[in-house]
């Protein structure tokens, strides 16, 4: 047998397990299906990102009571936090760690897996009409990689000389040498860690693309791809190129701490800024691979609920492409102050200016997505609405850090805090709450509570803002990043309530997420019953039974047209599936030519 | 149910035109290419920042050895390529006997490169810092020292993950051959051979840029 | 058939025997220490970049694929081209 016949014959053996019933083992914890493998990284990740949101919690404490014993302070080694009559206060060096592991945590271990390893492994195979992966035992050696290596990050808090304390950047010579910050083995379990975790990402990277562009189904043509698998796509390549640049610097810094080595040593001759331009040079793809997902998770929650099409497809997957392209030639906005060559800093703003004009394109399109739409304001739809509003301050404030002169204020500052986050958690992680609540009902089958959600995200939507607004202001008056102690300069002392206002919002903000995780859980077990098709969609992966079984679709489908054809006029509901064979009989005025057969051999 | 029922018949789009196992590989291939990168690139960046920690080619290192290694490696390349070509005609035991060559070669490799290893070493050349001491061939083991720390890192951290690529490439060969003795490929079913010897191919084209760059520029 | 399009035979031994030859030149080259640095440099990357070719499309098989995956190999190369460039500008032009 031929090994496209072999293949063929696997993905008919695959499409049903209904000689055996695989043991508990083998279907829930080393599962090779794509949905379940999606699964275990959306709970694990979801784990990482209450931890991560703890660590900022302890942040906060110290920066809004700075000095003052923290309330459950005394159960934390005391290499952490020093014990005194009145309770335990926070060291610096722990204040250090925190900040490090909070940011690494978040985008590492929470915010990533949540888009690529949830969104990705749900999405694309169920997008493009695939019965699993291109490689399903792959993708669960990516999952189980990702485990080890989160163990081993947490782990980090218990050694001795406590976490990595250096910034999630790790600049060298801090990161170097042990000597400055205390922490030894720390900061080599999280360059282990990280590589690690690369390894995970790297060969998820390869599933996806290789699934993306073999694996379609007929019909599916470039351009009839939902967005969000056009985003993941790209992302995946992303990943692809950029994270092993990332593993060769992780890889000569823990040389240079282990083995002695002076990579970028400057006493022994090695070159600091060096770890600045490699880091860095993965650094800016990563925070593409961090937005991309969210933005084509958005395309899809803002054209079902507005009940139109997205606006200009064509031109959102361009903006997609564009971002990938060019997001590998401005990585040096990260290094304004770092003493690099005048021109070359130049010339990092001109196209960090450039990258602004695709994001643009992306923003302005699902505004003019849901103009006059037939809007359903449900959570999802809220979700999503606080996505690209919230993106957009974050986009803003990019300008200002893209253009030089300005950044040589603003950089290392609140500023630059606020930016991160508006982007991150007002982009990124208000796409997963939008994501997660729309694809819940085909995960397990239920809703989850749309009650609970809308006043979650009315509390959060107020809170955040309260949190990372005024941030911009603090990073304007001079309050700048990772420091436990701002108050010691005198010409900062007077942000300390603003600090302090920060820290409470910060307090209630953490809490009221107990909202959406006690509706997740909950729903899991009672939520109400989803159909195939709860919210009416287009795309493929609501053609199949909340949860699609086993190999996802009895016969491998069809695909006639594109994914967002709501209210159109050939249709007598307000959505026309990508799978519906067009009717024998064209209507009188046919505005959409449509294929009267599949066309397996198009492009 | 049948393969016919299961697919209606119908075929996924056309795509890349290869079939995923070897698609899977070369863009597999594609992150190492970025991964070499990374490293040979610092040493190129190095090397211009610190001209003074490197030596002359031939000076340290030993060229002829390697040179000679050069050869041993695109001999077991072509072994692999005349495997591939033996499968491709289903002749099972050409395939096994080649797969076996290029396995001997491979290691063979592996073997000089740690004799090599261990002849600088013991010349002190040594990727610390604090124990760098590199005086070059046939010189006094106490005479002056010969470039700075930053050759011994950039050299045994490039050679030593090629050196890795290829040892982990002859344990895949020797899982290769087990299946091949097991009968498992056939002139209908290469793709496991072919996806191998990707992979190996890649090995030796990394080293041959690398020998070019590390030992003779 | 799952290797593409039939064709005949590669010229292994040839293509074998070009290697063998370009390695004896390349080590040649690198010591006529008559020539300016430069020169050796670049004469000697254009020697190893071809035999990376060869090995490449004869032995990786890239000449019988479809042009399609031509396009997907050599898309690492921008990048690294932009890599290397970008910082070595840093270093050249402080």
């Amino acid at each position: 047998m031929s090994t496209i016949e072999q293949e063929m014959v696997h993905a008919a053996e695959g499409g049903h397990h209904d000689h055996h019933e695989l043991p508990f083992i083998r279907k829930y914890i080393f599962s090779t299906d794509h949905k379940m493998i999606a699964k275990q990284f959306m709970f694990v990740s979801l784990f990482f990102l209450v931890i991560g949101g703890l660590l900022a919690t302890m942040m906060r404490w110290q920066l809004g009571y700075p000095g003052e014993p923290m309330p459950g302070g005394m159960i934390l080694p005391d290499a952490m936090m020093a014990p005194t009559p009145d309770g335990a206060i926070m060291l610096p060096e722990f204040y250090n760690s925190l900040v490090t592991m909070h940011g690494t945590i978040m985008i590492f271990f929470a915010i990533m897996p949540l888009l690529v390893g949830l969104f990705g492994n749900l999405l694309i195979p169920l997008q493009i009409g695939a019965e699993d992966m291109a490689f399903p035992r792959l993708n669960m050696i990516s999952f189980w990689l990702a485990v080890p290596a989160g163990i081993l990050m947490l782990a980090s808090f218990w050694v001795e000389g406590g976490a990595a304390g250096a910034g999630w950047t790790s600049y060298a010579p801090l990161s170097a040498s042990g000597e400055w910050t205390g922490v030894y083995l720390g900061q080599q379990l999280w360059l282990a860690s990280l590589t690690i975790l690369g390894f995970s990402s790297l060969v998820g990277a390869v599933n996806y693309i290789t699934t993306v562009i073999n694996m379609r189904a007929p019909g599916m043509t470039w351009f009839r791809m939902p967005l969000a698998t056009w985003a993941l796509f790209i992302t995946a390549i992303l990943i692809l190129l950029a994270i092993p640049v990332l593993a060769g610097a992780l890889i000569m810094l823990l040389f240079d701490q282990t083995l002695g080595t002076g990579f970028f040593r400057p006493e022994v001759g090695g070159e600091p800024l060096l770890w600045q331009h490699l880091f860095w040079f993965f650094g800016h793809p990563e925070v593409y691979i961090l937005i991309l997902p969210a933005m084509g998770i958005a395309s899809e929650v803002l054209s079902n609920r507005a009940r139109k099409p997205i606006f200009g497809y064509h031109s959102m997957v361009l903006a997609i492409i564009g971002i990938g392209f060019l997001g590998w030639i401005v990585w040096g906005h990260h290094m304004f102050m770092s003493g690099m060559n005048p021109l070359l800093g130049t010339s990092f703003m001109i196209s960090t200016m450039a990258i602004a004009v695709p994001s643009a394109i992306k923003t302005f399109n699902w505004l003019a997505t849901i103009w006059k739409g037939d809007i359903h304001l449900d959570s999802p739809m809220l979700y999503a609405l606080a996505f690209v509003s919230m993106f957009i301050i974050g986009g803003l404030s990019g300008i200002f850090m893209a253009s030089t002169p300005v950044d040589i204020y603003i950089h290392d500052t609140y500023f630059i805090v606020a930016h991160i986050h508006y982007v991150l958690f007002g982009g990124s992680l208000f796409a997963i709450f939008a994501g997660i609540t729309f694809w819940f009902p085909k995960m397990f089958g239920r809703l989850m509570n749309e009650t609970l959600n809308k006043v979650h995200f009315g509390i959060t939507i107020v809170l955040y803002n309260l949190v990372f607004w005024p941030m911009h202001n603090l990073g304007l008056q001079g309050m700048m990043r990772r420091i436990y102690d701002f108050t010691q300069y005198e010409y900062l002392a007077p942000l300390q309530p603003m600090n302090r206002f920060i820290s409470i919002s910060v307090f209630l903000l953490v809490a009221a997420q107990a909202v959406y995780a006690i509706n997740f859980f909950w729903s899991i077990f009672r939520g109400e019953k989803a159909g195939n098709n709860p919210w009416n969609s287009n795309t493929l992966e609501w053609t199949v039974p909340s949860p699609p079984p086993h190999g996802n679709f009895p016969e491998m489908p069809v695909v006639y047209r594109g994914p967002y054809e709501y209210s159109a006029p050939e249709s007598e509901e307000d959505f026309l599936p990508q799978t519906k064979p067009p009717s024998k009989k064209p209507p009188v005025q046919d505005p959409i030519p449509q294929p009267v057969t599949p066309t397996p051999e198009g492009f | 149910m049948t393969t016919q029922a299961m697919t209606a018949g119908r075929a996924p789009m056309p795509g890349m035109k290869v079939y995923n196992l070897k698609l899977g590989m070369w863009i597999f291939l594609l992150s190492e290419v970025m991964f070499f990168t990374g490293l040979i690139g610092s040493y190129v960046i190095l090397r211009f920042a610190h001209p003074d920690h490197f030596a002359e080619p031939g000076v340290v290192l030993n060229v002829p050895l390697t040179a000679f290694n050069t050869f041993l490696l695109i001999c077991s390349s072509v072994t692999m390529v005349k495997a591939y070509a033996a499968i491709e005609q289903d002749d099972q035991q050409g395939l096994k006997n080649w797969l076996l060559a290029t396995i001997v070669i491979g290691a063979g490799f592996v073997g000089v490169q740690v004799y090599e290893y261990i002849a600088l070493a013991a010349e002190g050349f040594v990727p610390m810092a604090d124990a760098y001491h590199a005086v070059g061939r046939h010189m006094p083991h106490d005479g002056p020292v010969v470039g700075g720390q930053l050759y011994g890192s950039t050299f045994y951290t490039m050679t030593g993950f090629h050196g890795a690529h290829v040892s982990i490439g002859v344990l895949c060969l020797c899982f290769t051959y087990w299946r091949a003795a097991k009968g498992a490929y056939s002139a209908d079913n290469l793709g496991g051979v072919e996806i191998m010897g990707l992979y190996w191919h890649f090995v030796d084209l990394v080293w041959i840029i690398l020998f070019t760059i590390v030992y003779l520029i | 058939m799952s290797t593409g399009e039939a064709h005949k035979p590669p010229p292994y031994m040839l293509v074998w025997f070009g290697l063998f030859a370009l390695t004896m030149a390349e080590v040649g080259y690198a010591f006529i220490t008559a020539l300016p640095k430069l020169a050796l440099a670049v004469g000697l990357i254009v020697m190893a970049f071809y035999k990376a070719y060869l090995v490449a499309v004869y032995y990786m098989h890239l000449k019988w694929e479809p042009r399609r995956l031509w396009l997907m190999v050599a898309a690492p190369i921008p990048l690294i081209m932009i890599l290397i460039f970008v910082v070595l500008n840093e270093i050249f032009v402080p």
